[in-house]
Parts: structure tokens; sequence; C-alpha cells
């Protein structure tokens, strides 16, 4: 089974791009949500998922922290990240991560959301 | 850049936050067709345009203060405080979180504007909801001080930030802080509880937790005889 991991701290958001993906998975998938990236660090140290959703705009660390957390060492540094953020961000700002495709939430849908997760996870596959 | 330019930026940025939610919410509304989704979806959509609107409005009454349109007069805290935590408490359901009242006061009547106290105290409850960890009980606590209530809110979450807790502390926030911060951080919610404490001659300031943060706000008493239970 495939596992997940979103970090979002509004909850809201959260249930809406938690629904998406879920909705997009031909099979059950793992997802794990958080609302901030001190519990999510936490959670890479007991299991390493398969994909990391990740907001940028966080309360306490911001998501660049979580990014610069897992491009420093090898077994996280290699797990892909949908940025999902409020931010203009380019793929050449975030060139040094391994960032796979960044949803904008002004224009994001749940379709464009569940595109992006089955692309990424089948492209890791 | 003005202050007011800034302020107006603020003041957007802030309002994206529940636009982009309400048309995610709008979205997600076609793609799940059960029940218990769509309704789900519904009071979502109520309770963020709900806020939104708050904010808006607390926005238009910063800019009719100086009118002095704001009556003020011998007002029930407990009252205000109740109608508060049961508006408030459907969106601390959402987050699996709660709030629950403590009262220590004798006195029970502060001389204030009962919409501006509102609007201080309700945006107290939802920044303690936004910043408090999952499972929660946020506290809002009622307590004499000399001749003054003081109103508190209590979070358990992150703390608030230095540059903030400094401007509270000697009561410079006269505007919100940074466009840069996520929205909900920016301080617009204090800039504006604290152009309404300040009309009313009422104090605000944060008390600094390790595990999170308490913000108050202290009214004059009213020396009327109260008939409120």
């Amino acid at each position: 089974m495939k596992t997940i991991f979103l970090i979002e701290d509004d909850q809201i958001m959260s249930e809406c791009i938690a629904r998406a993906i879920r909705k997009s998975q031909s099979e059950p998938v793992e997802l794990y949500t958080f609302t901030n990236g001190i519990t999510a660090i936490q959670a890479l140290n007991k299991k390493l998922p398969d994909l990391i959703c990740l907001d940028i705009l966080l309360s306490g660390p911001d998501g660049f922290s979580l990014l610069n957390e897992l491009t420093s060492y090898n077994d996280t540094a290699k797990i892909p990240v949908i940025i999902i953020s409020s931010l203009d961000l380019s793929h050449q700002d975030l060139s040094y991560y391994n960032v796979k495709t960044i949803l904008q939430k002004e224009t994001m849908t749940p379709s464009s959301i569940s595109e992006a997760a089955v692309e990424v996870l089948d492209r890791a596959e | 850049m003005t202050s007011e330019v800034n302020s107006v930026l603020v003041a957007a940025h802030e309002l994206k936050a529940p636009l982009s939610l309400m048309r995610q919410l709008a979205l997600s509304l076609q793609v799940f067709d059960d029940v218990t989704t769509q309704t789900r979806l519904c009071n979502q959509m109520v309770s963020v345009s709900e806020r939104a609107l708050l904010q808006v409005n607390d926005l238009t009454k910063v800019a009719r203060l100086e009118d002095g349109l704001f009556t003020m007069e011998p007002t029930s805290v407990r009252g205000v405080c109740e109608t508060v935590a049961r508006d408030v408490e459907p969106l601390f359901g959402f987050d699996h979180k709660s709030i629950r009242i403590e009262y220590h006061n004798r006195q029970k009547l502060a001389i204030a504007n009962h919409d501006l106290l509102y609007s201080i105290i309700y945006n107290f409850c939802t920044n303690a909801m936004h910043y408090s960890e999952a499972d929660a009980t946020s506290v809002l606590k009622v307590s004499d001080n000399n001749n003054r209530i003081r109103i508190d809110v209590r979070d358990y979450g992150p703390a608030l930030p230095t540059k903030i807790w400094r401007k509270l502390q000697s009561g410079s926030l006269r505007q919100p802080t940074d466009v840069a911060m996520r929205p909900g951080s920016s301080g617009l919610g204090l800039y504006i509880a604290s152009c309404f404490a300040s009309y009313m001659h009422a104090e605000l300031g944060a008390v600094r937790h390790r595990d999170g943060t308490s913000f108050f706000v202290e009214l004059p008493i009213s020396k009327q005889a109260c008939l409120f239970p």
C-alpha cells in the first residue's frame, strides 16, 4: 500500500486535498495528515512515505525548513514532493529539492490534485 | 510603501485564504456526490464565509471608529463570552478541538460596546482554534483585575512571534505586520482587536507560554447594578 504524507495547517483545505487524493487512487492509500512540519519530521523517523504533499506557509517552521530537512538525509531526499501553496513559486526556485509538481491553491482543482498524485506515484514505481 | 497601502495588501492577502478555500469546497461539491460529504462541505463553506465576512465587517468598523458611532454602555461580559463560545464551537469542532469558559469574576458588567467586544473575543478564539494542536481545549477565562474585568483566551500551539508580541507589549501595533507571513499570521486580527480595544479604553495584551499564548483584554467595570445572573 502506498503511503502519502500531507502537511497542511488549514484543516479544511487539508480535508479537501486528502479527499481528492483518496478518490484518485485505484488502490487504498495510507494517508497521514499533519498540521505542522515538526510532527511530520517526527513521523518520518518511523515511516518513509512514497509521496509528500507540502504547504509552504505553515504555522511554526515553514515548508522550506522541511524541504531542507528532507534534502539533508539520503533516504528522505529521494521522496518526491508536491508543493501545494498560495505562493507564486517556480520549479527553478525549488530545483535543489525533489519537487515534482507545484500546485497553486488559487487555481488547483480536485482533479489536478489527484492527477498530480497519480503521476508522481506512477513515475516513482 | 505607505502604511495604508501595506494594510490594504495585508487585508487582501488575508482574504485570499478563505476565497481559495471556498473555491476548493465548491469544486469538491461537484466531485463528491454522497450526502454526508456534501453536507460537511456545505457546513464548511458556511463557516469559512462567515469568518471571512466577520473579518471584512471588522475592517469596515475600524474605518468608522473615528466617527464615534459605537455606543459605550454597561455590557454583560458573560453574555458576550457565551455568545462567542456558542458561535465558534462548530469551527472548533471541524478541527476536532474544543473551547471551554471559566468564570473567576465577581464583577458582571464592563463599560464596552457589545459588537466591538464580541469581535475582539471572537478574534482571540479563532486565533486559538487555528494555532492549537489537534484535540486541544482552548480556555476562555473571565476574571477580575482591580477595577477592570479581564478576558483571557489561552491557546496551546506555537509561541506568538516575538515581533508581534513586542509590538503588543509596547502598544505600538498600529498596522498589520507583514504580507510575507502566512495568512492568519500577519497580525491583522490583532491590529483590528487593538483598534477596538483602544476605542473602548480597554487594554489589550498577550502572555507567552512555553506551550502557547494567552491573549487578553481588560475592560473598565461598570458600577451599574447588574440584573444578569
